[in-house]
C-alpha cells in the first residue's frame, strides 16, 4: 500500500511537470521539471517519507527495464544510416569518447582546484 | 492435428496484440540479460542493457512480431519513464550535502562539458559529410530521451535516427567511463557518476545506480542538469 501511495505522489509531480511544460512551452521533459520540483519540494520539508523513498528505489532499480523498449530500436533502423553510417558511428563513438574524456579531466582538475582553495581559506 | 498446428503457428500473431505479451517478452529478456551477465563475469564492455536488448531483438525477429506493435504494447512499461525521471529527484535530494560541497566544480563543468558533448559530435559527422538533417539527429546524443525529442524536432532532425544514436551514446559512455576510469585514473564515485549522467543520459544513470548511490545521484543530476542546459542553448546555437 504505501508502496503506492509513494508512486502516486511521483505520479502528480510527473503530471505536475507535464502541465507547466505544455502549458508554458518549456523546451524540457515533464519528467526533469518535476525532478526538479520534488528536490525543492524535499529541500523546503526536509525529510522524505518511507513511502515515496521505497516506491522511488523500486523505480529506479529497475531504470534499466524501462529504457529497454527503447534500445532495442537500433536494431530495426539500420537503414536509417544507410550512405552515412562511417559519419555517424565514428561522430558517435570519437564524440562520445572525447566528451567522457573531457568531463572526467574538467571535474578532476575543478575538484582538486577547490579542494586546495577551500584548504587555504 | 494440422488443425492444432496452425492455431499454434497463428499464435504470436494474437499474442502480439497484447500489451501483455510485449511485457512478458521484455520483462524476459530482462532477467535473461541480467543473468548472463552474472555468468559471463559482470564484463564492464558488456552492460546487462545491451545483452538483454540483443535477445530481445533476436526474438522479435525469429517470432516475426511487427517492431511497431511490439513498440505499442511495450509503452505499459516505458510510460514508467515519467515517474522514474521524477524518482530520481529522491537521491538527489539526499545526497544534497554531496552537491553542496561540489557546487562549484559542477557549474564550471557542466556547460562547457554538455557543450562539447555536442559539439565533438556536430564537428566530426559534419567533416566526413553527413546532412544537415543528420547532424539536427546528432547534436542532442547526450539529453535523455523525452529532452531530446522535442530538440531534434526544433532543430529539423530525424526522432528515430537521434534515438538510435542516443541509445548508442549511453551504452558507449558507460564503455568509456568505465574504461577512462582506470587509465586517468578517476575513482571518485562523484566524478564518474556527474560523468555518467552528463555524457550517457539514462543509460549512463542505471550504471552509475549500480557503483553507488552518492554515484546515482551525481548521474541524476548531471543528466537533469544536461538536458536543461542543451534544451535551452542548442536551439540557439543551430540557428547561427
Amino acid at each position: 500500500m504505501s508502496m503506492l501511495r509513494g508512486f502516486l505522489i511521483l505520479v502528480l509531480f510527473f503530471l505536475f511537470g507535464e502541465a507547466l511544460r505544455l502549458v508554458f512551452l518549456i523546451p524540457v521533459s515533464g519528467g526533469v521539471l518535476g525532478m526538479i520540483l520534488m528536490t525543492l519540494t524535499l529541500m523546503l520539508r526536509g525529510r522524505v517519507s518511507d513511502a515515496l523513498a521505497s516506491s522511488s528505489q523500486a523505480l529506479i532499480s529497475i531504470l534499466v527495464l524501462l529504457i529497454m523498449p527503447g534500445v532495442v530500436g537500433v536494431f530495426f533502423m539500420a537503414s536509417q544510416f544507410s550512405g552515412q553510417w562511417l559519419a555517424v558511428s565514428a561522430a558517435l563513438l570519437l564524440g562520445t569518447f572525447l566528451s567522457v574524456l573531457t568531463t572526467l579531466l574538467l571535474m578532476k582538475s575543478m575538484v582538486r582546484l577547490s579542494a586546495r582553495s577551500q584548504a587555504n581559506d | 492435428m494440422t488443425e492444432l498446428v496452425e492455431r499454434f503457428v497463428a499464435l504470436p500473431d494474437i499474442f502480439a496484440a497484447s500489451p501483455i505479451f510485449a511485457i512478458g517478452l521484455t520483462l524476459s529478456a530482462f532477467f535473461a540479460g541480467n543473468w548472463l551477465f552474472a555468468r559471463m563475469g559482470r564484463p564492464v564492455w558488456m552492460p546487462p542493457v545491451v545483452l538483454s536488448a540483443v535477445m530481445l531483438a533476436a526474438v522479435i525477429a525469429v517470432l516475426s512480431v511487427d517492431y511497431v506493435r511490439y513498440q505499442e504494447g511495450a509503452l505499459w512499461i516505458t510510460v514508467l519513464l515519467g515517474p522514474a525521471t521524477v524518482a530520481l529527484g529522491i537521491p538527489l535530494y539526499q545526497q544534497i550535502h554531496h552537491i553542496r560541497a561540489m557546487w562549484i566544480p559542477i557549474v564550471v563543468t557542466l556547460p562547457l562539458a554538455a557543450t562539447m558533448a555536442a559539439v565533438y559530435a556536430v564537428v566530426i559527422a559534419w567533416a566526413m559529410g553527413a546532412t544537415p538533417e543528420v547532424l539536427a539527429s546528432l547534436a542532442p546524443k547526450s539529453v535523455t530521451a523525452p529532452i531530446a525529442i522535442g530538440i531534434t524536432e526544433q532543430l529539423g532532425g530525424s526522432v528515430p535516427l537521434m534515438m538510435g544514436g542516443l541509445l548508442i551514446t549511453g551504452v558507449v559512455a558507460t564503455l568509456f567511463v568505465d574504461l577512462l576510469a582506470k587509465w586517468l585514473p578517476v575513482e571518485d564515485e562523484r566524478i564518474l557518476g556527474f560523468a555518467l549522467g552528463l555524457n550517457g543520459h539514462a543509460i549512463g544513470t542505471a550504471r552509475a545506480f549500480e557503483i553507488s548511490h552518492t554515484a546515482g545521484a551525481f548521474a541524476s543530476l548531471g543528466m537533469g542538469l544536461t538536458g536543461v542546459f542543451t534544451a535551452l542553448i542548442l536551439p540557439l546555437v543551430f540557428r547561427l
